[in-house]
């Protein structure tokens, strides 16, 4: 039966084409994709910010229909929904904003990174900074009419550490002793070890409802548990969640704090970057999080700010520098270029990189030159002494010769000194699905080491290809990837220690006893001037030994509609804040 | 043999087929590169003690298919069919709620959008085929032609992308969504007005994308038929141009032609990847990619178990309208 032949072709066919298109479909639609993961690149499909007519004007005629209780709902545009409205289910950034909203914790951290008061009005520790009390809010309510007492929140910290897999806030309770509640409202937090990173600890652990989480008696009911009212006592309130759709938020007007001035936010979800552009343009929206291909399109709009600033996030070039001795016996390859554990060839390839160029082409020029693993949004904490290592391509050339990679076969790439046959030349690859303009960058880099006798042979992967390839495989050379760091400057440097490299955190199998022994002593280190000196080393180690090259720290772009609301905390000197919980707070409807 | 045998035959291979996609699905995710505990996740705050107890909360750190000596059923395979079997698809790893919830909210929302897009394009699709097989050679053909292979040709993205920016500049259309996020509607019908709204461009894309597929294959098949003798035969019998369409012509046309309507309609469940994501529509097709990026196997073995059970039955609905439509297959 021919037809029938035919049709069961076609059926497979088919399939076969579901399933291509849905492991391969483009970037655009990822709202999955690594949100934590720093992924700041202008995206190939951001044609349409530049193909949309410059001289839309933002019509008034239809969208923004009558708010549902006829007050100001200010709508902001998210590319992913919540994946969990559980704080012990959640790991992405759009379910972090939510939660920072509903809950309190015991105290916020400000756009240059210093602790303010919110559920705890004070706040003291011991001399040796591993008991801390806090004093509770007399009149902070839950949002079912309960009061929050000391005893929700000793309950609450108990509760996190004592679940092994409490979403992204369990290591934030590492190294509890003990959480009492000696009042009604007093709180002691006892730690078996100094607290350094306290602004980030105290303020990243949401207060529960002991009422409402007490029911569940062990870590599978608590982390399955929906949560679809999300009692907190945060200044706002869950009023509506549909999952992929938006989640709408009202403002709890009595609220203890600060109550906010609007009345309702809805984060409405698209799942692709070009959408939210089109959405601020014609006022379905008041504030998004534009890509930098969009920003020139949006700045000839009447009605839209466009906010940069500094963000918490950098792009980096990981170097494969593992060692045979580190590694890892079980899940280790270690198939690295063996020129890539001379520091000198590291550093001779850090003073061929252009990182200017690589912002202005990458990153429209929003962005500024990086130098490790600290940034400037880090605030003092940033070694801002550093000098990094110029775009000297001479100098470049002068280093490898000097430590004998020279070309000998004149074929414009240098080798091994004592192995002819092993050309520098070394495997580059990236997260082809989180990073879609990586090819571009690897054209810039591979011109870049062209220059001083270096080849890459650029090959992207999919960012689970890349993963398994990576770390704590080590089967690579060189990476583009990227991080985001939380609010401690120390976030990050636990990537760098020798600890890490079984663990998968580790991307460049660096190992050295001196960054080993400063983090620990950092992470016990209270004194902010102590502690900021061990940390300016450690970022002068890093930089000199190259384990990574980053070519900038991302600068985020928020865009909002002028017309709409008012009193956004955008402070050119600290964090990109237009998305914080205190703007969101602040703002007024313009009247 | 006769007809009862054959439908019987035909009913118990379409749930053989179930069983053993059922299967092979369960397998197919597993092979996949990546672990669910961390995919998509790169935090320094995600350590390994952390990952593991995620895998434990998932179950897998159970065997894949055998479980310990002491007890051989324990093992993943073992429990996803136990559960399925009465009924229950899992937890979504990514989202955190049941799948079947889940894949209910979804599979609505894209049948919504896929199916009035189908139907919409296999109407005029076919029309203008058989209207350019009968008018072959004139202007009308080579217009529907060209303008067919045009639509079919085109990227549905770009397409789409263009469709939306005159919708919402241009014709006050929403930028993207099933409805207007927060709105409390007062009746019944202010909502089904909102989400036509909603729904006015996304659909019109997949018609212009879908309908050159079913204009060129009724056109083609239909050339093939009217190209026979017994098609001259009713000529030279002097029957009517409508009555050799009707009787003799599109009878025997129409069977490639329901293979691809029972087909497209079987995948109107798997939604559409590209048109969702350019709209921002809530439906299955944006669910199956965005959990084939966080490795959510419950959440893919469910949405694959309900695409394979529709495409199984639109095929067997297809055999079976083929005995309808031609007597010959039966005897096969």
């Amino acid at each position: 039966m021919p037809r029938n032949g035919t049709r069961h072709a076609l059926t497979f066919f088919l399939l076969l084409m579901s399933f291509v298109s849905a492991c391969g479909a483009p970037q655009a639609g990822a709202p999955g994709t690594a949100p934590t993961t720093a992924v700041d690149q202008p995206t190939a499909s951001s044609a349409q910010a530049t193909a949309a007519p410059a001289d839309v004007q933002p019509t008034d005629a239809q969208p923004t229909p009558a708010p549902a209780s006829g007050g100001s709902i200010l709508r902001v545009a998210r590319t992913a929904a919540p994946d969990s409205l559980n704080p012990g289910a959640q790991y992405i950034v759009e379910s972090g904003d939510i939660t920072a909203l509903v809950y309190d914790s015991l105290i916020i951290s400000d756009q240059f990174l210093k602790p303010q008061p919110q559920l705890a009005t004070e706040w003291k520790n011991d001399a040796e900074s591993k008991v801390w009390t806090f004093t509770l809010h007399e009149n902070a309510k839950w949002h079912d009419g309960q009061p929050v007492t000391a005893e929700d929140a000793a309950f609450t910290w108990n509760l996190i550490k004592n679940y092994s897999a409490f979403g992204l806030i369990k290591v934030y309770t590492d190294g509890l002793v003990s959480a009492k509640a000696p009042d009604a409202k007093t709180l002691v937090l006892t730690f078996d070890a100094p607290v350094a990173n306290s602004v980030e600890r105290f303020s990243a652990v949401p207060i529960l409802p002991k009422h409402i989480w007490s029911q569940f008696p062990d870590e599978k009911s608590a982390t399955e548990f929906e949560n679809k009212e999300m009692i907190g006592s945060g200044p706002f309130k869950l009023a509506e969640y549909k999952a992929g759709e938006f989640t709408r938020l009202t403002a709890v007007k009595d609220h203890y704090l600060e109550p906010p001035q609007i009345d309702e936010i809805i984060f409405k979800v698209y799942q692709n970057d070009d959408a939210t552009v089109q959405a601020l343009k014609i006022g379905e929206v008041d504030l998004i999080a534009p890509l930098p291909t969009a920003v020139r399109a949006l700045k000839s709009e009447p009605n839209v700010t466009i906010v940069v600033g500094q963000a918490l996030t950098l792009a980096d070039i990981i170097i494969n520098t593992t060692s045979k001795e580190n590694c890892p016996p079980e899940k280790g390859k270690c198939t690295g270029h063996p020129a890539l554990q001379d520091v000198r060839v590291r550093q001779a390839m850090a003073h061929a990189v252009d990182k200017q160029q690589l912002i202005d082409v990458m990153r429209l020029g929003l962005g500024t030159p990086g130098l490790s693993l600290v940034m400037p949004g880090h605030g003092e904490a940033y070694n801002s002494s550093l000098q990094d290592y110029a775009f000297d391509v001479a100098k470049g050339n002068q280093i490898l010769d000097q430590a004998g990679y020279m070309d000998t076969n004149g074929d414009g790439v240098r080798e091994m000194p004592n192995d002819p046959s092993k050309p520098l030349s070394f495997r580059f690859s990236w997260p082809s699905d989180q990073i879609t303009d990586g090819a571009r960058f690897a054209e810039l880099l591979r011109d870049m080491w062209k220059q001083i006798g270096i080849e890459i042979v650029p090959q992207g992967l999919q960012n689970e290809a890349l993963t398994s390839i990576c770390c704590p495989a080590f089967d690579f050379d060189i990476i583009r990837w990227g991080w985001s760091a939380g609010a401690d400057p120390s976030s990050l440097l636990n990537v760098v220690t020798t600890d890490q490299i079984p663990t998968g955190n580790s991307e460049t199998g660096y190992s050295n006893p001196e960054i080993d022994a400063l983090y620990k002593e950092q992470g016990a280190t209270t004194d902010p001037a102590k502690r900021k000196e061990l940390l300016w080393k450690m970022q002068e180690i890093l930089l000199r030994d190259v384990p990574y090259i980053i070519p900038w720290y991302a600068q985020s772009v928020a865009a909002y509609r002028k017309d709409r609301f008012q009193g956004w905390i955008d402070d050119p000197n600290g964090l990109l804040f237009v998305y914080a919980r205190q703007s969101f707070v602040k703002v007024t409807p313009v009247k | 043999m006769s007809r009862t045998d054959y439908l019987i035959r035909r009913i118990s291979w379409a749930l053989v087929t179930i069983l053993f996609v059922t299967t092979l699905n369960f397998f197919l995710f597993r092979v996949l590169p990546g672990d669910p505990a961390k995919a998509g996740i790169r935090d320094p705050r995600l350590n390994r003690a952390q990952q593991e107890a995620i895998r434990v909360r998932f179950g897998l750190d159970k065997p894949l298919v055998i479980g310990p000596l002491s007890n051989p059923f324990d093992s993943q395979l073992v429990r996803y069919f136990g559960l399925l079997v009465r009924g229950d698809l899992g937890i979504s790893y990514n989202s955190n709620r049941p799948v079947a919830e889940v894949l209910r909210e979804r599979l609505i929302n894209t049948v919504i959008l896929v199916l009035s897009g189908n139907l919409i394009a296999i109407v005029i699709g076919v029309g203008l085929g058989v209207l350019a097989a009968w008018r072959r050679g004139t202007g009308i053909d080579v217009t529907a032609l060209i303008f067919s292979l045009c639509t079919w040709a085109l990227p549905t993205f770009f397409l789409g992308i263009i469709l939306l920016i005159v919708g919402s500049s241009y014709l006050g259309l929403p930028v993207g969504g099933m409805r207007t996020s927060g709105q409390q509607y007062a009746s019944f019908g202010a909502e089904v007005a909102d989400v036509g709204r909603h729904l006015l461009m996304p659909t019109l894309v997949l018609v212009i994308i879908l309908l050159g597929q079913f204009m060129l294959i009724m056109r083609s098949a239909l050339l093939d038929v009217l190209g026979e003798d017994y098609i001259l035969t009713a000529k030279a019998k002097g029957l009517t141009d409508g009555r050799i369409l009707r009787d003799h012509a599109m009878r025997n046309a129409m069977l490639p032609v329901i293979t691809l309507i029972a087909l497209t309609l079987g995948f109107t469940v798997s939604g559409s990847i590209l048109i969702e994501a350019v709209f921002s529509w809530p439906g299955l097709g944006s669910a199956i990619f965005e959990a084939v990026n966080r490795r959510d196997y419950p959440m893919l073995q469910g949405a694959f178990l309900l695409i394979t059970i529709s495409v199984v039955l639109a095929n067997t609905a297809a055999d079976l309208l083929y005995t309808a439509l031609d007597p010959r297959v039966k005897a096969a």
